[in-house]
């Protein structure tokens, strides 16, 4: 991990004592894709040095704007209309050849994905030098060292190796990290920051919302932040403007618009983040916590101490916890912390080196597979990334229906009524059966992903990271179909998440796990209020809470 | 990597190897299976005048009394220590007949590769850069050059610079203005393939978030297309050209016989006309091994070029192309 103190180099640009002035103004700002509108009368200010959040879900028109503002929108396709002055000048009618010399220079950009948005088949050093050309500075080795330099302030351990690597060789923290130093080196005035770290892990979230705010009052630079996490914006901006479906709901300070809402969207969109409401579904998780407090017997799920090696990575390493009926057990812990693997010996699709994994009292190794096949049929799967999960080329219907094809369940008709009821529900519409995929949204999908888990009334599901490709309000519909369903047919879950906040609505029990060993264990309320090890605390600490501390109460 | 490499490389050459021996099997056994007996008619043949002596001497050196894979097997040690027999019907050295013919064949194919790939890439870069509505025309030119056959470009540009602008002669077929006029001929039809490839790829390059983050480093869009859209592109396009190899030996059949040009497509033809078995034996296995031998270049060459290929002990892995959604050369090749 990289150390994150390294941003106390003082920097060469000195403050400016003047009032603060405005640095864009954006008025009347309409986006059209092929002659459809998505963003329609947008109007915002930011004053130099100023940050300003843009919320909103998928499709309420925050990329779009900000692509607009660096007329990087699609050739041809997307047409923006409206007035963008930036810093005193009319620029959205600007002939391309003098808006150019603005990117980079006065209005850097920090995208969203890390891991698409360098060229693969590039040193991450000569797309470096691509910002350090913007520098001014004749000198070639003097522009390496600016570059070397400001991936030192960013945090990044080893600059020169950095420099010489390709963008597959580093994690997506670092090449965050990169996208950031790239963005800040040429000393712009405004930063535009799509998204930074929806891509990545909370603890590193942290680290590189931390490094922009650091950078925002070192360099004197304005930021324009664009997040669907309202806790995130409430956190780091001064203003908010929250969006939906292209329109402007509410905009003002940050202490106004966040403590009291004035739109019902925003409401909503504040109750939604797990984060401000680890209460919300008490009512509904208070069924399992129920079962948990009765629980007799064996529990339904036994992972006794379980170790698997990957060539010389020890995945998982002496992992033991235990699963009561009808309760939620969560695994928590940043990527690479062996949870993954964890859910795949579980599921028997990886035998585990040692230990052993019982299921209702059954032993899951050394099973011939038609035994291993009635087991899996009560162990079934939601996958976290509902856009890649379900077949595109097959209909709702076949999709929910194929788990009962293969196990050969009743006949034509009872398939068919058994579909509808999964269907049902998940609280999906009944003519949403003859959709394909791509007709469904984020939420639908993960919908139908559940109902094809559900289709074969199976005991236990795993959940794996089930919401964390969706939207903060697609996540808690979600969540609620997840703890409802629980609550009637007394499933068991193994849910599998990186989002404490998260964790905290939904599971009962948690292991908290880091390089392959559980490294604490327990309720869920215990770890959260007390939580005895440090890395729980820096998991716990990393999360975004608006203007109030931390969680932990 | 090394050593990774290494292992790769000699898989590699040993799997060529394989090809192209089963490649003179292959064509063995179907020549052998032909119905009809050529060396026995053509020797018989009292026009040839042989002797009786000469022709159990002709007989035994081609060991036609010996059982069909013992034939197999001396064709095979005398293929591969270099003897490519003698010809039915010249009574030359196979091995002589070849070298006659194949420098005009390797100056006309290498001509034709390098216009099929500047062709191509000229094509590509003035749809990416000329103005959106004239680069939609030239869109069109990759289908529009493989719809029309090389023959018909090759008659009409004899017709052009030959007969009309009389440049140079259809009989002195050998000059460099004359070879590159066959070479455009021959190249047009391969460069389609490659413009193909090289444009479906610069367009879903330009669309990657990689490309929006460069420019939004105030990158203009003609350095954006050298310095980023240009390598991953173009990397693809290393198998394609490996691949129309073939077409360029095949289609340079016909462009010779237009062209009136002694190549080896004459050579061919000549040979199937008159069943002279030796040497068209000895046609196939050059092309196998021609084309063998360029794609196991590509295959050298693609893990020094694209960084993110890994080579886990000795198989090459990892995507050939950045994103999902490989464009890949979309028309088989047939080769000769």
């Amino acid at each position: 991990m990289a150390p994150h103190d390294r941003l106390t180099t003082t920097l060469p640009r000195p403050r400016v004592a003047a009032p603060p002035r405005t640095l864009l103004e954006v008025e009347d700002l309409s986006v059209a894709y092929g002659g459809h509108e998505v963003v329609s009368g947008v109007g915002f200010s930011l004053a130099r040095g100023e940050s300003l959040a843009l919320i909103g879900e998928s499709g309420s028109g925050k990329s779009t704007i900000a692509r607009a503002l660096l007329r990087l929108l699609p050739a041809g396709v997307g047409r923006a209309a409206g007035r963008v002055s930036f810093d005193g000048r009319e620029v959205l009618g600007l002939p391309e050849r003098q808006f150019r010399p603005l990117r980079g220079r006065e209005i850097g950009f920090v995208p969203q994905d890390p891991s698409s948005s360098l060229n693969a088949v590039r040193t991450i050093g000569r797309q470096a030098e691509e910002a350090a050309a913007l520098l001014d500075e004749p000198d070639a080795r003097a522009r390496t060292r600016a570059v070397l330099d400001t991936f030192a302030q960013v945090g990044l351990d080893d600059p020169q190796r950095v420099y010489d690597s390709y963008p597959h060789q580093l994690s997506g923290g670092m090449l965050q990290r990169v996208l950031v130093g790239l963005a800040v080196l040429p000393r712009p005035a405004l930063l535009v920051a799509d998204e930074p770290t929806s891509a990545l892990d909370v603890t590193i979230q942290k680290r590189i919302l931390d490094l922009l705010t650091e950078l925002r009052g070192t360099l004197d630079i304005s930021l324009l932040l664009i997040t669907h996490d309202l806790a995130v914006a409430a956190e780091r901006a001064d203003s908010l403007l929250v969006l939906k479906d292209g329109r402007v709901q509410e905009q003002g300070r940050t202490a106004s618009v966040f403590a009291a809402p004035a739109s019902s969207y925003t409401r909503r969109l504040r109750a939604d983040v797990p984060a401000l409401n680890p209460d919300r579904y008490a009512d509904l998780r208070a069924v399992g916590g129920g079962r948990l407090a009765a629980a007799t017997g064996g529990p339904k799920i036994e992972v006794d101490a379980v170790s698997k090696t990957f060539g010389d990575v020890r995945a998982v390493d002496d992992v033991s916890f235990g699963v009561e009926a009808g309760t939620t057990h969560a695994l928590v812990g940043e990527s690479g912390s062996g949870k993954t693997t964890a859910i795949r010996l579980l599921l028997g699709l990886d035998q585990p080196d040692e230990g052993r994994i019982l299921v209702a009292g059954d032993e899951l190794q050394g099973r011939s597979g038609a035994s291993l096949r009635a087991v899996r049929r009560h162990l079934q799967l939601v996958y976290q990334n509902p856009f890649t999960s379900l077949d595109p080329t097959w209909r709702v219907e076949r999709l929910v229906r194929e788990p009962l094809d293969r196990f050969k369940v009743g006949d034509k008709a009872e398939r068919r009524e058994r579909v509808r009821e999964a269907l049902r529900s998940v609280g999906l519409a009944e003519h949403l059966v003859r959709r394909r995929p791509a007709a469904l949204s984020g939420g639908q999908r993960q919908r139908v992903a559940i109902a094809r888990a559900l289709v074969l009334r199976p005991d236990v599901i795993v959940l794996d990271e089930p919401t964390s490709a969706l939207d903060v309000t697609v996540q808690a519909d979600i969540v609620e179909v997840l703890l409802r369903l629980q609550a009637e047919l007394g499933l068991t879950y193994v849910f599998v998440s990186h989002d404490l906040a998260l964790v905290r609505q939904l599971a009962h029990t948690v292991s908290v796990m880091q390089r392959g060993r559980v490294v604490e264990q327990g309720p869920v309320a215990e770890i959260f209020d007390a939580p005895r090890e440090a890395y729980t605390r820096s998991l716990l600490d990393s999360l975004p809470t608006g203007l109030e501390g931390p969680l932990a109460t | 990597m090394s050593s990774d490499y290494a292992r790769y490389a000699v898989r590699r050459v040993l799997q060529a190897a394989v090809v192209v021996l089963l490649a003179y099997v292959f064509t063995f056994v179907v020549i052998s299976v032909l119905p009809g007996d050529p060396v026995s008619n053509t020797l018989r043949n009292p026009e040839n005048g042989f002797t009786e002596d000469e022709i159990t001497r002709i007989i035994a050196y081609y060991g036609l009394d010996q059982p069909v894979y013992v034939q197999l097997w001396e064709s095979l040690t005398r293929f591969l220590s270099g003897d490519l027999g003698v010809s039915l019907r010249s009574n030359l050295p196979v091995s002589q007949m070849l070298g006659d013919v194949l420098p005009s064949t390797l100056r006309l194919a290498g001509t034709a590769l390098v216009v099929a790939v500047v062709l191509a890439f000229a094509l590509a870069f003035a749809v990416q850069y000329l103005p959106p509505r004239l680069g939609q025309v030239l869109r069109s030119f990759p289908s529009l050059f493989l719809s029309v056959p090389n023959f018909i470009v090759g008659l009409l540009l004899l017709q052009v610079f030959s007969f009309q602008l009389g440049l140079f002669r259809v009989i002195d077929s050998e000059t460099p203005l004359a070879t590159f006029v066959a070479a455009v001929a021959l190249g047009i039809p391969v460069s389609a393939q490659i413009a193909e490839v090289l444009i479906a790829n610069l367009d879903h390059e330009s669309r990657q978030e990689y490309a929006a983050v460069a420019r939004s480093r105030g990158l203009g869009r003609v350095r954006l297309f050298w310095k980023h859209l240009l390598k991953p592109s173009s990397l693809p396009v290393v198998t394609v050209i490996a691949l129309t190899v073939g077409e360029l030996l095949g289609g340079s059949l016909i462009t010779e016989a237009i062209f009136g040009r002694a190549g080896v497509g004459s050579l061919v033809q000549r040979s199937v006309s008159t069943q002279d078995l030796p040497v068209l034996q000895a046609v196939v296995a050059l092309a196998a091994v021609v084309f063998v031998v360029v794609n196991l270049l590509a295959d050298l060459l693609y893990p020094l070029l694209d960084p993110r290929v890994r080579l886990d002990g000795g198989r090459r892995t990892g995507s050939t192309t950045p994103t999902t959604d490989p464009v890949r050369p979309q028309r088989e090749v047939v080769a000769p």
